[in-house]
């Protein structure tokens, strides 16, 4: 009883953090904004419920409707593709003319470019942050801005500023289907019994010295955030703690080398001073994987680390990775300034492909994803923090205990200090950050000095992003 | 007139084109029409979303200032020269072994072809990466033979590439198949007379079995060094070009370029450069078959 | 002389032995692995006995991906694999026996045109081909995973067979000659049952690269329900997620199973061939 009232507690005060949203959007907030509390109360008044009635008196008109074949493409786990086609399969029961041709993959973006390549994308697809962009500018998505103005797509439960993650220009390209932010993964168990504290919101040097503290006391290393993707938040982190973004105009968003020094030498201290983990070991485990993870996978303290550079909706992978007995808790990543640098960040996105036939339905399942509780019912959360705040409190009580620390934290720590998302990347990100990941692991080999790898970053990052 | 055509017919240079018909027609419908598209992508700015633009020898011009491109190719080379003439010594060395026709040698050969059989399977990167791992089964087999420094077989740019040998190596089964069959082609009489003349096994290896392997030896050279110089599942499951790229695949390269950054007009002036290299190779090898290849016919 | 013979046999067998052990490992790595609990793969990655041992692997696998069953997938690999097979070796053994046997005008450059297949590499072709086989109307289809391995498209199999028709004594062509036979008698009478030993290896090869094949599948077939059991493995790793490695390897595991009864079975057939076939001499 005690946990579920937590759990509600969590899931309202997510709610309002969403709703307040970062930054100046904050004041634009829905009108709907007080009816939340209601909405979580009384499950029978959730939108979802409402439609469905609608939806059975609609039996004739579909029964009168042409066939169609909606076909749905996205990526994931074995769990996320079991709910996802058991949401296609119920969206279907109510819309009996609609066929749903789930569609899953690994290589994922391979798949895709080949796709839009033979102009056959699926109506509907999976996108995230990074490739929105391009696939939005070259006029492989839909607007979806009208479907938006004409309530196809209900967003008034959802915050203005979740909305705009996914605009492109002068429209709307993406609905996000889920929040999460960057933190930092620690081995609370270790540390618990070192004795150190772990503190939100600490600085560059702090973090140092907890890691050397660390390495001193149990022989634990560090790892930093090379290795995976998050390698760019956590420089965009930096960074924007300085007032700073990654990226600028057709250039870096920094005006010289010696700005982007502090991420290099963070790399060069902890090689030097031997806290950090040896190189070597990026090449046996396989980026991304929790399971090989060096926090949660190892023979000794010597190829393991106390800390992690993740996103926060993996915590519970990683929890699950974890051996028995080690509990693993997430802050911030270290930096100056979090309120600058801290951003709320879209895990997910479900966009239109312009080679949709169907358009009109195609958003119309978006909705269904985006406001029916009977669907997130099922789909737990798995993508990230539900963005409407009604399906968030509505399922907030069947989340896991770790979901809701990672609820806590986005609701607690970042929603109260964070400032809006950077623009979308540029196309040429992908190549920028392959150039930080072999400049990163130059310093860490010994080859560059900090200070040269920040000075042919500033240098070759800024060619290609001239190109 | 039935008569006619059927004489027609089987008349050898009829016969011969009317044979590769399949061949004719596969190779026009599947493979000068994407490959025609691939020729022109080479020589324009295609980022895949958005229709290709041609922009003439800008991809060529891109690709000799590539740092990549020259040590990508660098490293796929010494692989392909390192790689292959062990992989064939050893399916040779092994196709000997279990030449003889019983129950156990059948075994075996199917013991041996295993590796060949599970690929470039996840389970494949996994293990790998679990042997060669600084804390993995290597080095503890070296340490209990009082081997005192552990090396990081993956993680240092010196031995990492070898790894990725050690396995092409390991996976020797198709050569081995294709030296068995070439084995087994020839006759033994050819071997029962030089006994007779009192001849011992290593002479009859290198007076009978090897000049008659030098076509399936040529066969199999030819074969691997193509697969050696394309190779990419090796790279891209085990050690996708780690550390500091000493182990990057030219293929690998051209992956990431179409695919990973889009840039798909530089990947096919990646691909075609390449095909010429593969080209140059396998003419190379041809002009050199006259001097060392057996061609008497058995 | 028999001691020393006996001595030889036993370290013959001991070498042989120990090397096929280290062949052998990983498999059994493999298998051992997907007998543990899917939690405790990598952690005990140094050992090779499941503790404790388990089958749930082989359960939760088997259940597979959205209601559709690793039965499926298999089927699916089976259909492609199979006619993609028989469609290959039958095309390249009339194609090899084409180039060896017959002097025709453009022999030469189809020669190197074979050559140059197998120079071309596959990801180059990867988006035009997609883009001509969608205007053909054959993506989601098998087509392009089975039709064009029917054309001899693969120069391997090709070069291959020409090699081993080029072993082949003449006379024999030019008896059956003599006999009557046309070009297309000698290679239904003569060549085809000599060429057995090149057939069993090129099918060998050919159904364990169509049935590993996961990049085409991943590319043309748009639906979970027909997919190959190479394409549905990929699915088990999901670097966004917690990874299945324990139902990963145990559906691994069964889906050699057929490659290696394929290879044992039809291997026989490669120690039967030209040697015992009349050719003595």
């Amino acid at each position: 009883m005690k946990k579920r009232s937590v759990a509600l507690m969590l899931s309202l005060m997510l709610t309002a953090g969403l709703l307040a949203g970062c930054g100046n959007d904050g004041g634009k907030d829905t009108p709907d904004a007080g009816a939340d509390a209601g909405g979580a109360a009384a499950d029978a008044g959730t939108p979802a419920d409402t439609q469905e009635p609608a939806g059975a008196g609609d039996a004739d008109t579909d029964a009168e409707k042409e066939p169609i074949t909606l076909s749905v493409f996205w990526w994931g786990s074995q769990l996320r593709n079991e709910r996802t086609q058991q949401i296609l399969d119920m969206y279907a029961e109510d819309h009996p003319y609609i066929t749903f041709d789930g569609q899953f993959s690994d290589d994922y973006w391979t798949r895709m470019a080949t796709l839009a390549a033979g102009h056959t994308l699926p109506d509907v697809v999976q996108m995230v942050y990074g490739y929105l962009p391009q696939y939005a500018e070259e006029g492989t998505l839909v607007d979806l801005t009208p479907y938006i103005e004409d309530g196809t797509i209900d967003v008034t439960n959802v915050s203005e500023s979740v909305l705009e993650t996914g605009r492109i220009g002068d429209g709307i390209y993406a609905i996000c289907n889920g929040v999460n932010a960057s933190a930092l993964f620690y081995n609370k168990t270790i540390l618990d019994e070192a004795g150190i504290e772990i503190h939100d919101y600490m600085t560059v040097e702090e973090f140092k010295e907890i890691c050397r503290e660390v390495y001193e006391k149990t022989g634990y290393k560090s790892s930093l955030s090379y290795g995976g993707y998050t390698s760019e938040y956590f420089l965009q982190y930096l960074l924007r703690g300085e007032g700073k973004q990654l990226y600028g105009e057709g250039a870096l968003g920094v005006d010289s080398a010696e700005e982007l020094l502090p991420f290099f030498q963070i790399y060069e201290d902890g090689i030097k001073e031997g806290w950090h983990l040896d190189p070597s070991l990026y090449v046996e485990r396989t980026r991304g994987q929790v399971q090989e993870d060096p926090m949660v996978y190892g023979s000794s303290p010597e190829n393991m680390s106390w800390c992690g550079f993740y996103a926060s909706n993996q915590l519970v992978a990683m929890q699950s990775a974890a051996p028995e007995g080690m509990d693993i808790a997430l802050t911030t990543f270290p930096g100056n300034n979090a309120k600058a640098a801290l951003w709320l960040n879209p895990s997910q996105f479900f966009c239109v492909s312009t080679d949709s036939e169907n358009p009109d339905e195609a958003a119309a399942l978006i909705d269904y994803i985006t406001n029916s509780v009977d669907c997130n019912n099922v789909l737990l959360g798995e993508r990230g923090v539900p963005i409407s705040n009604v399906v968030a409190d509505a399922i907030a009580e069947k989340q896991s205990p770790d979901d809701q620390e990672v609820i806590a934290y986005i609701n607690n720590v970042v929603t109260p200090n964070c400032s809006p998302i950077d623009p979308p990347n540029p196309a040429s990100s992908s190549e920028v950050f392959a150039l930080l990941d072999s400049l990163t692991e130059k310093v860490m080999y010994g080859e560059l000095t900090a200070q040269e790898a920040a000075e042919q970053f500033f240098e070759q990052a800024n060619a290609i992003l001239a190109e | 007139m039935m008569k006619k055509i059927k004489s027609c017919l089987c008349r050898e240079s009829v016969s011969g084109v009317i044979f590769s018909l399949p061949f004719i027609i596969g190779l026009v419908l599947f493979l000068i029409v994407p490959l025609g598209i691939s020729l022109y992508y080479a020589f324009c700015e295609y980022n895949i979303l958005s229709p290709a633009e041609f922009t003439g020898l800008d991809n060529f011009v891109t690709l000799f200032h590539d740092e990549l491109f020259w040590k990508s190719l660098g490293v796929t080379v010494f692989y392909t020269v390192v790689s292959v003439p062990l992989k064939l010594v050893f399916a040779l060395f092994v196709a000997m072994l279990f030449q003889k026709t019983t129950r156990a040698a059948g075994i075996y050969r199917a013991v041996y072809y295993l590796p060949s059989i599970i690929g470039g399977s996840v389970a494949v990167s996994v293990l790998w990466k679990r042997m060669f791992a600084v804390d993995g089964t290597i080095n503890q087999i070296l340490r209990g033979l009082g081997v005192q420094n552990t090396i990081a077989w993956l993680g240092d740019t010196r031995t990492a590439i070898w790894t990725l040998i050690l396995l092409t190596v390991w996976q020797f089964g198709s050569s081995m198949l294709i030296f068995l069959s070439a084995l087994k082609q020839i006759p033994a009489s050819y071997y029962e007379a030089s006994t007779v003349d009192g001849a011992g096994k290593a002479n009859q290896f290198f007076r009978i079995t090897l000049p008659l392997l030098t076509p399936t030896i040529f066969f199999n050279l030819v074969m691997q060094v193509i697969n050696g110089l394309l190779a990419y599942t090796q790279c891209f499951i085990i050690t996708n070009g780690k550390p500091m790229n000493s182990t990057l695949f030219y293929m690998v390269h051209m992956y990431n370029q179409t695919f990973v950054y889009y840039k798909a007009g530089y990947g096919a002036a990646l691909a075609w450069m390449m095909i010429l290299i593969v080209g140059a190779f396998t003419a190379i090898l041809f002009l050199t078959k006259k001097k060392w290849v057996y061609d008497g016919g058995v | 002389m028999r001691r020393k013979k006996r001595m030889q046999k036993a370290i013959y067998y001991i070498v042989v032995t120990a090397i096929g052990f280290l062949m052998v490992y990983p498999l059994l790595w493999m298998i051992m692995s997907s007998f543990k609990e899917t939690n405790t793969i990598f952690v005990t990655a140094g050992s090779l006995i499941p503790d404790p041992f388990t089958i749930q692997n082989y359960i939760t696998g088997w259940k597979g991906f959205a209601k559709i069953t690793f039965g499926t997938f298999f089927k699916n690999s089976a259909i492609i694999s199979v006619l993609a097979t028989i469609g290959t070796v039958f095309s390249s053994s009339l194609v090899a026996f084409g180039l060896a046997r017959c002097r025709f005008p453009g022999r030469k450059l189809l020669f190197v045109m074979v050559l140059l297949t197998m120079m071309v590499p596959a990801q180059v072709l990867m988006v035009p081909q997609y883009i001509w086989y969608h205007k053909l109307g054959w993506v989601g289809s098998y087509a392009p995973l089975i039709v064009p391995y029917c054309f001899a498209i693969q120069g391997f199999f090709v070069y291959m067979m020409y090699n081993f028709i080029g072993g082949i004594p003449r006379e024999l062509d030019e008896a059956a000659k003599i006999d009557g036979c046309s070009y297309f008698g000698i290679y239904a009478r003569i060549a085809l049952p000599l060429m057995v030993p090149a057939l069993v290896t090129s099918g060998i090869f050919s159904f364990i690269w169509r049935w590993d094949d996961f990049m085409s599948a991943l590319l043309y077939i748009n639906k979970a329900k027909d997919y190959p059991v190479c394409l549905a493995l990929k699915l088990f790793t999901d670097p966004a997620s917690t990874s299945d490695y324990g139902a990963m390897f145990a559906m691994s595991v069964l889906s050699i199973l057929p490659v290696l009864l394929i290879f044992i079975f039809f291997q026989k057939y490669l120690v039967d061939g030209i040697a015992t076939s009349g050719l003595k001499g």
